[in-house]
């Protein structure tokens, strides 16, 4: 592998052009919900202590851990330093005119050191990525378990130059193969399966629907892989750059081979476009490791129409990258729809 | 069903099987489950009917493929397009006159594969809760995917304590111990 990376390095198709974005699921990537609450400013705050226990005790807002119980007012020239959460407004449905008074019985929380209360914003669920945690703390003081990893991803800086060049060649090797496929009269989609563990690639297709309109070339990989496993079902022999390496050399798996069912574990996918439903759900059936695409597609089902790598009630969950040498992949569908167009002419 | 162009829909409404149809290739397919069962293969019976003749069969293949996409319905799907080329005849226009019947609920990759074939109805049994495609995981057969061929109907629910029998016995022999 070494040499071929050096290869590349400086030349025009430098990594430089493109960013490897994380394909996160809908619970990462969806706005940050709100609900209502009464707060109230501590005017005294030597009660502070006394006042958390006790509200904690009359209402233990739960299910919202994640919010602090206590904000600061600092530098707003408030003539208070801190405001307390009292309750949600769902906690309190029947009281019609809102004081301290209504909201609080004077034998489960003394009122000594409260303000009058006021209706507050506050995140609904615990924050997942340091986006939603930013969004979330702009209304309330929120907790946030960060995943380190997700929040590099989300900057674009998961992968360090050289993994950016093994991609890099990678996607390039799925980008070749699109060519050759749109040579032949397909579609211009290549795809390939690599074992990153040995950093060998197992499987290049292309897609080939202009023999069996279901052959994508996710479709065509996986069955590559499984011949390079002693098994597969379809002779792509008319396809040259359609190829796989036995598994025989492959000894990262060799040993489990036969008692593995599941042909893809371990496994990357680079595609140029992200896949349709059906490829989306081969992977899973497959127990695809992570899968890495070029440009989005209209009926995409790895983050466009639906997010399959995700979804919950599957019984396999992969990670999804998209942006690999985007540009040139964007290249290829303008190729296509290109020929469509002459297609339709004709 | 409003994501239907109006050409498709027309074909569809024109398009159903009969209760007797129905009735008598569910009966085959339940037929093809309980001998896959009784050879210890998942106990799925699938057929793909074009003008009262079964033009495609399938079950499991999974495991002598090792591929894991080689369910009942692709094989069916390759058997229908075979027959297609030997006999000549346009793809779509057989496909659009084709009725799958399947005893449990197509997955999520069969239901778009069948969608990308126009395939307009599929008559099943039990539900597929673990990978179903008509709507027990995703709804991909009545989805708006407009580059992804053509919605279909869906008729559910015949012998479907049958087909979950049968599940449940497969599964109980592929694992006893439940784990
Ligand atoms: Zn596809
Ligand atoms: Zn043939
Ligand atoms: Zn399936």
């Amino acid at each position: 592998m070494e040499p071929q990376i050096k290869r590349w390095k400086g030349s025009a198709c430098d990594t430089d052009s493109w960013v490897a974005y994380p394909v996160l699921s809908d619970d990462q990537s969806q706005d940050v919900e709100l609900i209502e609450a009464f707060a109230a400013p501590i005017v005294d705050k030597k009660e502070t202590s006394r006042l958390i226990r006790e509200l904690n005790s009359l209402y233990p807002l739960n299910g919202l851990q994640h919010i602090k119980r206590v904000r600061a007012c600092k530098g707003k020239g408030s003539p208070h330093p801190l405001e307390v959460l009292v309750c949600l407004v769902s906690d309190a449905p029947d009281v019609k005119d809102v004081s301290i008074g209504s909201l609080l019985p004077s034998d489960g929380v003394r009122h000594d050191g409260l303000g009058e209360p006021f209706v507050v914003k506050v995140p609904a669920r615990p924050p997942l990525t340091r986006p939603q945690f930013e969004l979330a703390s702009k209304h309330w003081p929120t907790s946030f378990h960060e995943d380190k990893q997700v929040t590099v991803a989300l900057r674009g800086e998961l992968f360090s130059p050289p993994q950016k060049a093994t991609m890099h060649l990678y996607m390039m090797s799925a980008f070749t193969a699109a060519e050759a496929g749109k040579e032949m009269g397909m579609e211009a989609v290549g795809a390939v399966v690599v074992n990153p563990a040995t950093q060998r690639i197992i499987a290049v297709g292309h897609d080939c629907r202009g023999d069996h309109p279901l052959h994508h070339a996710v479709m065509v990989c996986i069955d590559l892989v499984a011949q390079s496993q002693g098994g597969g079902c379809y002779s792509f022999d008319r396809y040259p750059a359609c190829r796989f390496t036995s598994s025989d050399t492959d000894t990262f798996k060799s040993g489990e081979a036969s008692s593995q069912p599941y042909i893809c574990t371990g496994y990357d996918l680079y595609v140029t476009r992200e896949p349709c439903v059906m490829c989306a759900m081969a992977l899973v059936h497959s127990r695809i490791g992570r899968v890495f695409y070029g440009t989005a597609s209209a009926d995409g089902a790895l983050g466009t129409k639906f997010k399959i790598h995700s979804q919950k009630d599957l019984n396999h969950r992969f990670e999804v990258y998209k942006g690999v040498l985007s540009k040139q992949c964007e290249d290829l569908k303008g190729l296509e729809s290109h020929n469509r167009k002459q297609s339709l002419e004709d | 069903m409003g994501t239907q162009g109006g050409s498709e829909a027309a074909a569809a409404e024109s398009f159903y099987p009969s209760d007797e149809d129905r009735e008598k290739w569910m009966a085959n397919a339940f037929d093809m489950a309980r001998d896959a069962l009784e050879n210890g293969e998942v106990p799925v019976g699938c057929l793909m009917v074009y003008n009262d003749e079964v033009v495609g069969k399938g079950r499991n293949e999974v495991n002598e493929t090792k591929n894991a996409t080689r369910h009942a319905e692709m094989v069916a799907l390759d058997q229908l397009l075979d027959w297609c080329r030997h006999s000549n005849l346009d793809v779509r226009s057989v496909c659009e006159q084709t009725a799958l019947y399947v005893t449990v609920e197509p997955c999520i990759m069969c239901a778009a594969a069948l969608r990308l074939l126009n395939i307009p109805v599929v008559v099943y049994g039990c539900r597929n809760e673990r990978f179903g495609g008509c709507g027990s995981v995703l709804e991909v057969s009545s989805a708006n995917l407009p580059q992804t061929g053509t919605t279909f109907k869906c008729v559910s629910g015949h012998r479907a304590e049958e087909a979950v029998e049968m599940l449940k016995t497969f599964y109980k022999q592929e694992n006893p111990n439940g784990d």
